[in-house]
């Protein structure tokens, strides 16, 4: 198998989970009880105003009609009309949600990566010494954690106790984020610390397995200082599985950006999603848990795809 | 059970995850017997009212309800649905990955395409989504979705662990004995590989609280009010100001309960993996 089939081959596979995905999503919402129609103009509707409103959504159709026109309608950009907020454009609002969390995202990734790698490091290479032991717990009760928790815990301290940050992340009418970084601290901590457990831990332990391999070895004995093995030997090939944990966790991030952006109210896809499933606004649940999976698949596939391409003897099946 | 010893001496963490585990199923169990107030009891003259005041243990909230007694009654909801959840996600898991695994082919493939579909949706916005468009949660509907949402997962553990088995000397033998392949399957096979089993039961154990945490918190989980500890946390956080106990000790609880069971299955994996 060539390079471009096989990069061909996860593309297609990709594309056909993204197409069932989306039907799944269609219709898990749509076959929910009540009527779409009836939550747009509210209880006291007279039954004919809500049959020609259901006429006029097109409910009557065929749900398969339905899908094909939803599914048309995204693929032309058309991310169709908010029930809850009447008539508003769910473009209109989405993609400033959508980038209000990107930036939380790559604000939480700066300070976890970092952070995850160079302690990782410290444990691996001090693996059984009461410094690793105490990374390793702080990583593994961290991770535990549920987002909210660890939020509440920072919350407390951060803005309640010392009064350094604020409690909730709102940003002012007219405002952008950029002139009001300050409240991105506390949510991007409270990622750090989950995220932390995981990278860390995956840092450790391919450390560890680095540290005992023969090159290292004869590294050590060829008489070259331990800081030299661990940056410029150790590390280099330490670090591809941390990198793919980093890259499959993108799209978990952003599932756990629903609890974390809640907790702080901060106006991205996260709370934008979760105040769609709280008002039953379908085409708006629809559209947030696409989003949502197409990051979920799209960055496992180019994690999966870049670890093949940087370690070659995975990179096909069967051959070694 | 020597080398359950011998990890416990070299991880001596397991003894206060133990413990705070036990407390917990203890409070489960027999807990409303050692709180003063009922979970729903509105104290009018004690709002907000500091721990300690009162003969409130940990203070109240903001209707004056008992924090302590709602944490109390809270641990047995929570536990219910992990334990339920874990041990129906590990149960499907098993018998959907054992089957992939030991038939190949067509039924594998036709296994892990589903399994990857469910496994697109995170796990949490699958749940959150499903119940939320449900409405009104209750145990049942918890333990089911979360179940579902979780067995791809322990599914292809199992699967993994049929893999590494089947081409055994040992199930070659009783396949010439003419046993039949659900005998072989769960008989000969499970036994064999129920180390790697019992460590995903544990592990999916401390996923299943957070989830049900956050489900809770996110106002997916049990409706009020029934006490719950993620929703505790969401009701008070307007008043995290002015009572931060409210927010804080259900946070805790949570907390407490979820870095136990982490440590627990931790332990767990060392034991079964023989791994320092």
């Amino acid at each position: 198998m060539t390079f471009l089939e096989s990069f061909l081959r996860r593309l297609g596979g990709m594309v056909i989970t993204l197409v069932t995905m989306s039907l799944l999503i269609f219709l898990l919402v749509e076959l929910m009880p009540g009527d779409a129609a009836q939550r747009v103009l509210g209880q006291s509707a007279t039954p004919e105003a809500v049959a020609a409103l259901r006429e006029s959504m097109g409910l009557n159709d065929p749900i398969w009609v339905r899908y094909g026109r939803w599914a048309a309608g995204i693929l032309r950009g058309d991310l169709g009309t908010s029930i809850y907020m009447q008539g508003v454009q769910i473009g209109s609002i989405f993609w400033r949600k959508v980038g209000n969390s990107i930036i939380l995202a790559l604000f939480a990734l700066m300070f976890y990566v970092p952070i995850s790698i160079v302690l990782g490091v410290l444990a691996g290479v001090k693996a059984g010494k009461w410094i690793d032991s105490i990374i390793s717990f702080f990583g593994l009760a961290t991770m535990a954690l549920p987002e909210f928790v660890s939020g509440i815990l920072l919350m407390t301290i951060f803005a309640v106790e010392l009064k350094w940050l604020p409690i909730t992340s709102v940003i002012p009418i007219g405002e952008s984020v950029w002139s009001n970084l300050q409240i991105l601290i506390l949510p991007a901590l409270s990622i750090t610390l989950v995220m932390f457990g995981y990278v860390s831990r995956m840092q450790r332990s391919s450390m560890i397995s680095v540290m005992n391999s023969d090159y290292i070895r004869s590294a050590t004995l060829k008489g070259l200082p331990m800081r030299t093995v661990i940056f410029k030997h150790a590390l280099r090939n330490a670090l591809l599985p941390t990198i793919t944990i980093i890259g499959m966790n993108m799209g978990w991030l952003f599932g756990g950006l629903i609890v974390v952006e809640t907790l702080f109210g901060y106006p991205g896809l996260g709370s934008l999603t979760m105040s769609a499933v709280k008002t039953l606004d379908t085409p708006m649940i629809e559209v947030c848990t696409l989003f949502i999976t197409a990051i979920f698949v799209v960055s496992t596939a180019i994690t999966d795809f870049l670890y093949g391409f940087f370690n070659p003897r995975i990179r096909y099946p069967g051959g070694e | 059970m020597k080398q359950l010893f011998y990890v416990a001496k070299r991880n001596p963490l397991i003894f206060p995850a133990l413990l705070i585990l036990i407390f917990w199923i203890f409070a489960a169990l027999f807990g409303p017997q050692f709180t003063r107030f009922s979970y729903t009891e509105m104290d009018m003259d004690y709002q907000m009212a500091a721990p300690g005041t009162a003969g409130h243990f940990l203070g109240t909230d903001a209707l004056g309800r008992d924090i302590w007694a709602r944490i109390i009654y809270g641990s047995s909801s929570i536990l219910t649905i992990a334990l339920l959840t874990s041990l129906f996600s590990s149960l499907a898991g098993v018998i959907i990955g054992f089957n992939a695994g030991y038939f190949g082919g067509a039924v594998d493939r036709f296994f892990l395409r589903i399994m990857d579909i469910v496994m697109a949706i995170p796990p949490l916005v699958l749940s959150m989504v499903v119940l939320g468009v449900i409405g009104n949660s209750n145990i049942g509907t918890l333990t089911l979705i979360v179940s579902i949402a979780y067995t791809p997962a322990t599914a292809r553990v199992a699967r993994g662990a049929m893999l590494s088995n089947k081409n055994m000397e040992y199930v070659d033998a009783a396949r010439l004995r003419g046993e039949s392949h659900i005998y072989i399957m769960f008989r000969e096979i499970l036994p064999n590989t129920i180390g790697p089993i019992i460590v995903e039961v544990t592990a999916r154990f401390a996923y299943s609280i957070m989830m049900v945490a956050s489900l809770g918190f996110l106002g997916v989980g049990l409706q009020p009010p029934t006490p719950d500890w993620g929703m505790m946390v969401i009701e008070n956080k307007t008043i995290i100001r002015a009572a931060p106990w409210a927010v804080l000790y259900p946070s805790l609880a949570i907390a407490s309960l979820v870095i136990a069971i982490s440590l627990f299955s931790d332990f767990m994996s060392k034991v079964v993996y023989n791994d320092q």
